[in-house]
């Protein structure tokens, strides 16, 4: 497992006058799979984004099997190969397909893609199969299917690709609790199977602690934790993280303390730091 | 514990049995092009300073069950039953009744506080608005009351002269809220009030929420998804599936021992830092279409009870145990006594 | 975000919420279309068969709508003359539809400079009234269909690449564009096949919308003697031939192609309107 297929290195990322990322590192063994835990501004999702090539750093490194990630692509074959790297599934399974493309033309545009004069029709059958939609949907468009569903389509999309590594924003946030279950335990099982490493952006913890080995919590653009999931969450070492675990529902859960606990936390960690829209700008 | 006691004595001594401020009975509500109604026989309490949580997936009803209560109702939606606030059934009275119900019984506050309030208008302008031109208080005592309420909210005065956007997610709920008590409700309807929250904010908002029910003996209708939320701020807890309410009870004894299959199989799914790792207990299969007929019971189809009954006849609501207090535990399903899922996976 | 189509006041008031008056105009636009492209055929008499003797009779069993000054049948020059007169705004939404959607997405997809180049220079556009352009390309290149409606379709260009360019750049912020560039597909391929697709009901819309706009801008250019030759038949052209008429007490041979002229723009219009709306309602 010691093989690691994700180097992520001091990245940099400044919008204006917030810095969204300062100074992010971190690495991903093959077939590991990692959380990034918290708030709206901690900067995850830009992290991810970054690492998935929507976004670019402003400085720091990324690689990928040992080839760099940073700078723009040129030409096809390039394009190809860093898809072929990472690919991500979106938070809102309404949002994330084109509503005018069916199950099986989405799959096999991607087929045609990225493996020409292959046998689509099986490979799709294969990726169906394996995010457990039956062949009913292959021809159904995106407002037929409920919101499991097309989140399965959307990462038959993504492990279409073969990738090395898929980046989970916030996959599973928009679903329902019993539509959440399947699809993490759906995750849990393409793991396995394909050795894919998971890149796993989320703000529950409990979410965190059911698919993550590893996980990082990050604040304000900062990593302020980093362990072993089972670590972190049980005997975590920063307030910040401490604030979080707290913070979950749960019974005995006493909302003064946590409110109190977050005030005091806010006027120690930034006294420069304003409460004004800063925290909802970028994520 | 201390709050969850606090509340419990709270909503026990005080008013259970009082006539409620909020009464649905029976209500039934119909869309057009669709096979059943959306809403199929709802029966729900909430008194005078007690926090109820409505429970459910999307799809379940509990929105229009909230909204129904203020009759922000879909187009061409039909209706059975009653809705009472305050004793007065809201499906049924004038315009001017309603209008009054909306500025001043019961106020709504709604998930995603940046979309309810409209950005070019001062947060002070926002919440006197309402007060001023409907019940012509003048503009000094309604910039008075925002004033005080802004305070009991956790937010400076001065925050009336600022723009929504200058404020925080956080900050933006605590005015929804702040704007939801000015007309002096004696039920709030809070949907899905904290989801797009973060969980710290969450639960500044919770204690908040709490604060104020003591203080103002507000009734409170919390509907969310999050039953970890809902067993731990309310006092009870309705679970709804597929338009019916199929449990219902004291938020302890619910969610210590469920007796509906859908409820335990919920708890079951729900990730938790409590529960041991490894797969998480999904329920197979979809909720039933709209489009579709329903006969017996909603979720047989995803249930590991299931027998013939439970396809043919719909199961009635009935009372499982009683509290000693009083408030019954009530599940609607033929086989509850087989249901042994507790918070615990299992 | 929702982009809403552009619309000059006045004809938007015409907007109804009953069908009726939809499906009138639909009806209507399906006659004039079918007159235009049957022309050669149901015409009841040459158009350009001149009788002198006969000048400016009233309808009778022969001429139902009557003759002009020059004894010319007022039905088959309307008949005949829907052609150029419509096939001169088709012209003009075609070439601004496609040349505004390719400078729109350009500018939207590709956004910095280029972005600002492209804007502003549409947006320069609108400050010159496109009736002017057209009265200055035709004092250039003299009579002819082509310089109009080329120049009235540079008029219109910034309406439609405007309104591409802000629904292009409310498409690229969803999810599924994202996806797309994730998966490797190139720029071109995205919004080809799966942008352009989305947006372009819309745009459409608006086209359909200009069309009717088009149409009573050349008509307007053929009345003050610029654009289509003097014999070819042709509405604003029989205005102009009418006009004189008008002032020897017989106003019909002008008021037939003015008519045809407001009921084919007012039913374009209605027809622009409803499909803009629908498209609106199907995205929410």
């Amino acid at each position: 497992m010691a093989e690691t297929v994700l180097h992520v290195n001091g990245v940099h990322r400044r919008y204006g006058s917030v810095q969204a990322v300062d100074d992010v590192s971190f690495s991903l063994a093959r077939g590991g799979s990692l959380g990034i835990v918290g708030e709206s501004g901690s900067g995850k999702t830009t992290t991810a984004r970054i690492v998935v090539g929507l976004e670019s750093a402003d400085s720091g490194q990324i690689r990928v099997r040992g080839t760099g990630r940073t700078g723009r692509v040129r030409g096809r074959v390039a394009r190809l190969a860093r898809a072929r790297e990472v690919q991500m599934v979106f938070q809102d399974p309404f949002l994330s397909l084109d509503p005018r493309v069916g199950v099986e033309a989405a799959l096999r545009e991607t087929l045609r893609l990225h493996f020409p004069g292959a046998d689509h029709a099986r490979r799709i059958a294969e990726l169906l199969d394996q995010v457990g939609l039956g062949t009913r949907t292959r021809d159904a468009l995106p407002r037929q299917l409920s919101g499991g569903q097309r989140q399965r389509v959307a990462i038959a999309r993504a492990l279409a690709v073969e990738p090395a590594i898929l980046v989970l924003d916030e996959a599973v946030a928009a679903l329902d609790v019993s539509v959440q279950a399947q699809i993490l335990n759906l995750l849990a099982d393409i793991r396995a199977q394909t050795g894919v490493g998971y890149l796993f952006i989320t703000h529950d913890l409990g979410v965190v602690r059911c698919v993550t080995d590893d996980v990082i919590v990050m604040r304000q653009g900062r990593i302020v934790e980093a362990g072993s999931t089972e670590q972190v969450l049980s005997a975590p070492q920063h307030p910040y993280t401490r604030l979080l675990l707290e913070s979950v529902p749960r019974p005995g859960w006493d909302p003064h303390a946590i409110a109190a606990a977050r005030r005091a936390l806010h006027h120690t960690a930034s006294p420069s730091d304003s409460t004004n829209g800063q925290s909802t700008v970028h994520n | 514990m201390n709050t969850q006691e606090k509340h419990a004595s709270c909503a026990s001594t005080g008013s259970v049995t009082a006539s409620p401020v909020l009464d649905i009975r029976g209500l039934r509500l119909r869309l057009p092009r669709t096979a059943r109604p959306v809403l199929d026989g709802v029966d729900l309490t909430v008194a005078a300073g007690e926090t109820v949580a409505l429970v459910g997936e999307s799809g379940s009803g509990k929105t229009l069950t909230s909204r129904s209560v203020l009759r922000l109702l879909p187009p061409g939606a039909g209706t059975e039953g009653a809705v009472r606030v305050a004793g007065e059934d809201v499906l049924t009275m004038s315009a001017a009744r309603l209008r009054a119900l909306r500025t001043g019984t019961a106020a709504m506050i709604f998930q995603d506080p940046r979309a309810a309030i409209n950005p070019l208008r001062r947060i002070g302008d926002f919440l006197t608005e309402s007060l001023r031109l409907n019940t012509g208080t003048s503009a000094e005592e309604a910039e008075r009351r925002a004033g005080e309420l802004l305070v009991a909210v956790g937010l400076a005065p001065a925050v009336m002269r600022q723009y929504p956007g200058q404020l925080s997610g956080g900050m933006l709920q605590r005015v929804m809220i702040a704007a939801a008590l000015m007309g002096d409700p004696a039920l709030l309807l809070a949907d899905e009030a904290t989801t797009a929250l973060d969980v710290t904010t969450q639960a500044e908002v919770v204690a908040l929420l709490g604060d104020l029910r003591d203080r103002f003996g507000t009734g409170l209708l919390f509907v969310t998804h999050d039953l970890g939320l809902a067993a731990t701020i309310s006092d009870r807890v309705y679970v709804m599936y597929a338009g019916r309410i199929v449990e219902a009870g004291p938020a302890d004894a619910l969610f210590a021992r469920p007796r509906h299959p859908y409820t335990a199989a919920l708890l079951a799914a729900t990730p938790r830092l409590d529960a041991p790792q490894g797969r998480l207990n999904a329920i197979d299969g979809q909720p039933p279409d709209l489009k579709a007929e329903l006969t017996g019971c909603p979720f047989a189809p995803r249930c590991v009870h299931a027998t013939g009954i439970c396809t043919e006849q719909a199961p009635e609501d009935r009372a499982v145990t009683a509290a000693p207090d009083g408030r019954e535990h009530r599940v609607a399903c033929h086989h509850s006594d087989r249901v042994t899922g507790s918070a615990d996976h299992g | 975000m929702s982009v809403a189509v552009l619309r000059r006041p006045g004809l938007s008031r015409l907007r109804t919420p009953h069908a009726p008056l939809y499906l009138l105009c639909l009806a209507f636009v399906t006659v004039v279309v079918l007159a235009a492209l049957l022309a050669p055929w149901i015409s009841p008499a040459d158009p350009n068969a001149v009788d002198l003797g006969n000048a400016l009779a009233g309808p009778s069993a022969a001429h139902p709508f009557g003759v002009d000054s020059s004894g010319r049948d007022t039905l088959a020059r309307l008949v005949t003359g829907a052609r150029t007169s419509l096939l001169g705004p088709l012209g003009v939404v075609a070439f601004s539809t496609l040349a505004g959607v390719a400078i729109g997405t350009t500018a939207a997809w590709r956004g910095g400079w280029l972005d600002s180049v492209l804007s502003r220079s549409t947006e320069l556009v609108f400050a010159f009234p496109g009736m002017l352009l057209a009265i200055l390309i035709v004092a250039v290149y003299g009579e002819g269909l082509t310089a109009p409606v080329i120049a009235l379709a540079v008029a219109y260009l910034p309406y439609v690449s405007r309104l591409t360019r802000s629904l292009v750049l409310a498409e690229r912020q969803r999810p599924y564009v994202n996806a797309y560039v994730v998966q490797g597909h190139s720029a071109p391929q995205i919004c080809l096949r799966h942008v352009l697709p989305n947006v372009g009901p819309v745009v459409l819309a608006q086209s359909t919308i200009n069309f009717g706009y088009a149409l009573i801008d050349l008509a307007g250019l053929s009345f003050l003697g610029l654009g289509v030759p003097a014999l070819t038949p042709d509405w604003g052209r029989m205005v102009l031939d009418g006009q004189t008429a008008v002032q020897r007490g017989y106003p019909l041979s002008a008021i037939w192609p003015c008519v045809a002229i407001v009921l084919t723009v007012v039913a374009f219009n209605v027809v622009g309107e409803r499909w803009a709306d629908r498209v609106a309602r199907r995205d929410r």
